[in-house]
């Protein structure tokens, strides 16, 4: 399909905003099921005598498991569009069965892996399975009905040649990919360990002593994830976001040509100084962390 | 853990195996044996045959499973997805080497494929043995388990949506429509969820192993509803019939972990430990 620039900007702009949401939600289901860096401290916490209420989602990394709920969505929304239904319907229910599908993953994992931790007696807690598992599908569904829609515009509106089962694999794995990288980093230490100073590093004495106790009764995902859905989440929404536009929009203004290319190497060199600028900025105001005395005391 | 009676490796690379081909020429001979049957009978072997690539491949989902925890263990905790992951890499192009060199001699074809997969996957670990020295005892006869397993596995579920394993069919049915990227991906997660999912000090084989069953019938419901798409009324059996073992599998799963977790609860405070 031939689209004028405000038309094919107008879809960049869809596609960006599709891929801030699934970015964003794509993290907080991660947060939610303590998947991929807080895993291991969740993980660990038992062994150390620290029992907890935290759901224990260990579907592989999150490239991997958004892969799987990605590419089943795309898989089933291009088996409905074949038998004819419309697109949103196809893409809703694609969603939805890829959704139920990683809950279902999700259950084994936190049942299997408590199970496996019988000898340091954590106990499997099912009303954190009952109420954590549906916050889970719901933010993958979000997550697999905005990806499996960019894979539909992209095959559909764009003329990619590949299918949508494949365009969507690869935004599931790039989607789990960054927030894997931008996400993570704001749930691990600072909310695992919050009750140590920030940027003092994880020794190995601290090992999963993991904070268990909230504000107010235990800890559990749901208190993860209210906090992650401040910053980190949505920092990641960006981060896709970001990526999805600053990659397509030189191509939609000039085309396929050298000039595109040009502009987009000065995108990523733009970056790159920005980049240095803030970790400049942030080592002048903060500078490396400082033990306190006591601090060294109790080490000693 | 030695109290455990636990199947050992032999017995399941034999079901693997066996009960994989089985499954895979099936897929051919049914159609050969409805085709001569005329009427009703006959169309209805025509149509449950696809199937039966589905079900072998569920055979080698248990085997590489457990193939996949006998190297894992030894303290691969982050390396499991990269397990589950080379296999389907090792598997996928054992299996499409197998399947097309073989041209007219079709029935030779899964064959050549699980002999070529055994090649590259001992070739790696040999590598991750004595380049790398990884120094896991078990690591180049694992690799070979895991990669023929992975070729089982492409191959079954390619059938079971294809109807056959004719390369060209496959071409056709199973990569063109990108199909073979669900058999792929969520073939890999079968087989390395069942370790990754039951990772612990007290992880157990017979919980494992139907955890891989359960996650094999997951993969192939979800193989049935793209072969809806490519074969009509065989997709849907293999889809009801997926969902059918998953059920089964998954309460199977469920039996042994309240069998094995120090304790299930509702809900409740933290026990208190010594820390």
């Amino acid at each position: 399909m031939v689209l004028d620039l405000t038309m094919s900007m107008a879809i960049l702009a869809l596609m960006g905003a599709l891929a801030t949401i699934a970015g964003c939600l794509e993290d907080l289901e991660s947060d939610v099921g303590s998947q991929s860096n807080p895993n291991s401290q969740v993980q660990l916490a038992p062994q150390m005598g620290f029992l907890h209420r935290i759901f224990n989602k260990a579907i592989s990394g999150e490239p991997i498991s958004n892969g799987l709920s990605a590419v089943i969505g795309g898989t089933v929304a291009s088996v409905l569009l074949s038998a004819e239904f419309y697109p949103l319907t196809a893409i809703v229910i694609g969603a939805f069965v890829a959704a139920i599908i990683l809950g279902i993953f999700a259950t084994t994992s936190y049942a299997g892996r408590v199970a496996s931790q019988t000898r340091f007696k954590q106990p499997l807690y099912m009303d954190i399975m009952r109420y954590t598992t549906p916050s889970i599908i719901a933010h993958n569904f979000i997550m697999n009905f905005c990806l499996v829609a960019i894979s539909y515009i992209q095959y559909e509106i764009l003329g990619y040649p590949f299918t949508i089962p494949f365009l969507a694999l690869i935004w599931g794995i790039s989607a789990g990919a960054i927030g894997s990288s931008v996400g993570d980093v704001h749930y691990g230490g600072e909310r695992e360990f919050q009750n140590r100073e920030f940027g003092c590093g994880l020794n190995t004495a601290l090992s999963g002593r993991i904070v268990r106790k909230a504000e107010s009764g235990l800890r559990n995902s749901i208190d993860n994830v209210w906090f992650c859905a401040k910053f980190g989440g949505p920092a990641t929404g960006i981060a896709l976001g970001l990526t999805v536009f600053f990659s397509s929009w030189p191509t939609t203004i000039w085309g396929y040509t050298w000039k595109a290319i040009g502009i987009g190497i000065l995108i990523v060199v733009v970056f790159i100084v920005l980049n240095r600028f803030l970790e400049i900025n942030a080592k002048n105001a903060y500078g490396p962390y400082k033990e306190e005395k006591n601090e060294t005391e109790a080490k000693a | 853990m030695s109290d455990i009676k636990e199947r050992s490796p032999n017995q399941l690379m034999i079901f693997g195996i066996i009960g994989g081909l089985l499954g895979i020429y099936l897929t051919f001979l049914l159609p050969l044996i409805g085709d001569k049957i005329h009427g009703t009978i006959g169309e209805i072997i025509n149509t449950i045959a696809p199937v039966a690539g589905a079900l072998g491949a569920i055979c080698a989902v248990m085997w590489g499973a457990d193939a996949v925890r006998r190297v894992a263990k030894y303290g691969l905790g982050t390396g499991v997805p990269s397990i589950g992951q080379i296999a389907m890499g090792m598997g996928i192009i054992a299996a499409m080497f197998g399947l097309a060199i073989v041209k007219k001699n079709i029935i030779a074809g899964p064959i050549v494929a699980v002999a070529t997969a055994s090649i590259i996957g001992f070739i790696i670990g040999w590598f991750a043995q004595n380049v790398i020295k990884m120094k896991i005892p078990v690591m180049i006869r694992c690799m070979t388990e895991i990669a023929a397993s992975g070729t089982i596995i492409i191959i079954g579920f390619s059938a079971a949506v294809a109807g056959n394993f004719e390369f060209g069919n496959i071409v056709n049915l199973v990569f063109d429509n990108g199909i073979m990227l669900v058999v792929f991906w969520v073939g890999a997660m079968a087989i390395l969820h069942p370790f990754n999912a039951c990772l612990g000090p007290d992880e157990k084989q017979k919980r494992l192993l139907y955890l891989a069953g359960s996650t094999g019938a997951i993969t192939m419901a979800i193989v049935g509803l793209a072969a809806i798409m490519t074969l009509g009324a065989s997709g849907v059996i293999t889809m009801l019939l997926g969902i059918v073992l998953w059920l089964i599998f998954y309460k199977k799963f469920w039996d042994e972990v309240y069998n094995d977790a120090s304790s299930v609860v509702g809900t409740g405070l933290i026990p208190k430990t010594e820390a």
